[in-house]
């Protein structure tokens, strides 16, 4: 009797440890797949236009547009905005470079009631974007060795099969854990949760459209909720180009000047 | 009458006839009802339309701009003027703007060091919105490019001064005359230069636009913007008749911006050549002459966020050169050492609707300050309802403590479109 159990334990063991062996080769770790996120192609230059909805707790709406161009190139990202409105921001124009060897960003706005372009201290990452439900931080890419990665399961979203990555941050952070979910193969995330430090759920990021545009996976619609404060927004990206021949000198005072491409 | 005609048909063609002919034109501007309320003398001495137009045209070769502003006083006429009308042309290496065009130099914020080419209206002291503190040149400027560097050159064809109060206005002073109780002055209008190649002023600059460090040296050959008096005749015992006019100088300087860890460092100086000034000596014959000094200004300012908000905060010290106690501007004393202080903190709220501001000026010696506390809330689609208060404090010699009966709240409405 006691030989047959041992038996049926040490079969059970050895499926569990095949069954496991499987998964693990066929699943990347948690630090890869977000490795794979933060290398995935996303064009070295891009322009698009950005329609952001705020959405107040009272329900009123607000909406601010922007033309963004973007430029991947010798490890800095240039990107440089242009507001289109409201009325009150038009002509305003933002110039950013964020530098992967982790220096500090440079920034630029230029105001056009003072027609001078101005360096401004960069902005925490945890700052609101332009007043929405996005921080700076979710707006660009954030560097995977910033948060301890683990996958915790796969799930289908949609109909798509996702890895679902839990991640810690190793600094202080609003939002100390986050839950990615990643599409499997495609390296870009169709949604996210972010948690507060006692644990309840902060924010929630819904990918509402994606679209494939030159071989490079883009998100065209997207909405963060803020459950906190009952508040969210949506960006819709239009337009979307990649590969644009921006001269050396596009990234600039004087393009902040003169404005969107002409 | 037919000035303001052509005027107010030009802003007419502006505002309704370019944009339905013109594709590519883009039309803005700004409408705003702002009023006072005079702590002193609980009166309100503004109220005042604002309407700010802007047409922008967009061509193969650049831009034209025309830029008129409309001001509405009550039981009194409106007052139109054309703030800018210029052609920009965009070339591969450089741009060139050609007409009547304002022109910013310079880092500091609500200070004028290399600052030079445009000259300011000081029709409200300096409480209006920066971009109406200025006042248009008629002028060619270029700009070349060469990588991170920019060459830049202007022609001012024609001299503008600066626009003082006028002699009715809460912001007008009465200059302190050197002369006894008995004897009246009679202080005539500035004389205009000539409107000639030899009166026109030229500016240069080179700078250089890098993430380390951003720097501008430049240089001018100007006008004083502010008129000196040139000559005191007597016509007869108990009068005295007082010329005013315009003199000549130079001036070298430069700026620079650059990162110190998480703030920005910023910096300008200028040294004015030969700069002419008024220097009153009431044992002299005439008691008022014009003297050559050299002059520096410099300015260092810091720029950080902390604690969500923005901060800032700037020193400025003139330096007048070979300085004696009878040098005067608009007959007030020149120091030979003047400093100032500026400080602004600004923040926002509710999701960025809401922007709490305060900006102060300080005058060392005599203390003297302005305090600036103001409320923006944004209603989105360009409507902004603002409110605030502006106080005059400290010794009456000073700067912004002469003012001090100016103290005042005030609101305004905008909208932008």
């Amino acid at each position: 009797m006691r030989t047959r159990t041992t038996k049926r334990l040490s079969v059970l063991t050895l499926l569990i440890t095949f069954v496991l062996l499987t998964v693990s080769a066929a699943t990347p770790s948690g630090s890869e797949i977000m490795w794979e996120v933060y290398n995935r192609d996303s064009g070295e230059t891009m322009s698009a236009n950005l329609i952001m909805t705020i959405t107040n707790a009272r329900g009123a709406v607000r909406e601010r547009s922007i033309a963004q161009y973007r430029m991947d190139k010798d490890g800095v990202e240039s990107k440089l905005m242009f507001f289109l409105s409201p009325s009150d921001v038009r002509n305003t124009s933002f110039l950013s470079f964020s530098y992967e060897d982790g220096r500090s960003d440079d920034q630029y706005i230029y105001l056009p009631a003072i027609k001078r372009v101005k360096r401004i201290a960069s902005t925490s990452k945890n700052d609101s974007f332009m007043g929405s439900d996005f921080t700076y931080d979710d707006m660009g890419s954030r560097h995977p060795d910033l948060d301890v990665h683990k996958v915790l399961r796969k799930e289908t979203i949609d109909g798509v099969s996702s890895l679902v990555v839990e991640s810690i941050a190793k600094g202080d952070e609003d939002y100390p854990r986050t839950l990615s979910w990643i599409v499997d193969g495609q390296w870009f995330g169709l949604k996210k949760e972010f948690y507060l430090p006692d644990g309840t759920r902060g924010r929630t990021l819904t990918i509402d459209s994606y679209e494939e545009i030159d071989g490079i996976y883009v998100i065209t619609d997207m909405t963060m909720r803020n459950l906190e404060g009952n508040t969210s927004t949506r960006i819709r990206m239009e337009d979307v180009e990649f590969n644009l021949d921006f001269n050396d000198n596009f990234f600039s005072e004087r393009q902040m000047k003169i404005g969107p491409r002409r | 009458m037919k000035h303001k005609t052509i005027l107010l048909t030009s802003i007419i063609l502006a505002t309704v006839l370019l944009p339905a002919v013109a594709g590519d034109g883009v039309f803005s501007g700004m409408v705003r009802d702002y009023a006072t309320f005079r702590f002193s003398q609980s009166d309100m001495p503004v109220h005042e339309i604002t309407a700010d137009l802007r047409y922008d045209y967009y061509g193969d070769l650049g831009k034209f701009t025309l830029h008129p502003v409309a001001y509405s006083y009550p039981n009194e006429g409106v007052e139109l003027d054309i703030q800018e009308a210029y052609f920009d042309f965009y070339l591969q290496d450089a741009d060139i703007r050609v007409g009547k065009q304002k022109v910013i130099w310079g880092e500091a914020e609500g200070a004028f060091i290399t600052d030079l080419v445009s000259p300011r209206n000081m029709r409200s002291f300096i409480l209006a919105d920066f971009t109406e503190i200025r006042k248009a040149v008629p002028a060619i400027k270029v700009d070349y490019y060469a990588g991170d560097y920019t060459l830049q050159g202007i022609w001012v064809t024609h001299f503008i001064p600066s626009t003082l109060p006028s002699q009715d206005s809460m912001w007008a002073q009465t200059p302190s005359m050197p002369f006894p109780p008995t004897i009246s002055a009679t202080i005539n209008v500035p004389t205009m230069p000539d409107a000639s190649l030899e009166n026109s002023e030229a500016f240069l600059s080179l700078g250089r636009f890098g993430n380390a460090i951003s720097w501008k040296v430049n240089g001018g050959y100007v006008f004083t913007d502010e008129p000196l008096v040139t000559g005191v005749t007597a016509p007869d015992s108990t009068s005295r008749e007082i010329s005013q006019g315009y003199e000549r100088y130079g001036f070298v300087g430069g700026s620079f911006n650059t990162t110190l860890g998480s703030m920005i460092l910023r910096g300008e100086v200028a040294l004015a050549l030969e700069k002419p000034m008024n220097s009153v000596n009431t044992t002299s014959n005439p008691p008022i002459s014009i003297e050559y000094h050299n002059q520096v200004q410099t300015l260092v300012g810091l720029d950080w966020n902390m604690l969500g908000a923005q901060w800032s905060t700037q020193y400025l010290l003139t330096y007048t050169h070979d300085h004696d106690d009878s040098l005067v501007s608009q007959m007030k004393p020149i120091k030979e050492f003047a400093h100032t202080l500026t400080f602004r903190v600004q923040n926002t709220f509710l999701d960025e609707r809401l922007t709490a501001k305060l900006f102060t000026y300080m005058e060392l010696e005599p203390a003297n300050a302005l305090i600036r506390p103001s409320l923006s809330y944004n209603f989105g689609d360009g409507v902004l309802l603002e409110g605030g208060v502006d106080l005059f404090v400290g010794d009456e010699e000073g700067t912004f403590g002469v003012y001090q009966d100016n103290s005042m709240a005030w609101a305004a409405l905008r909208w932008y479109f």
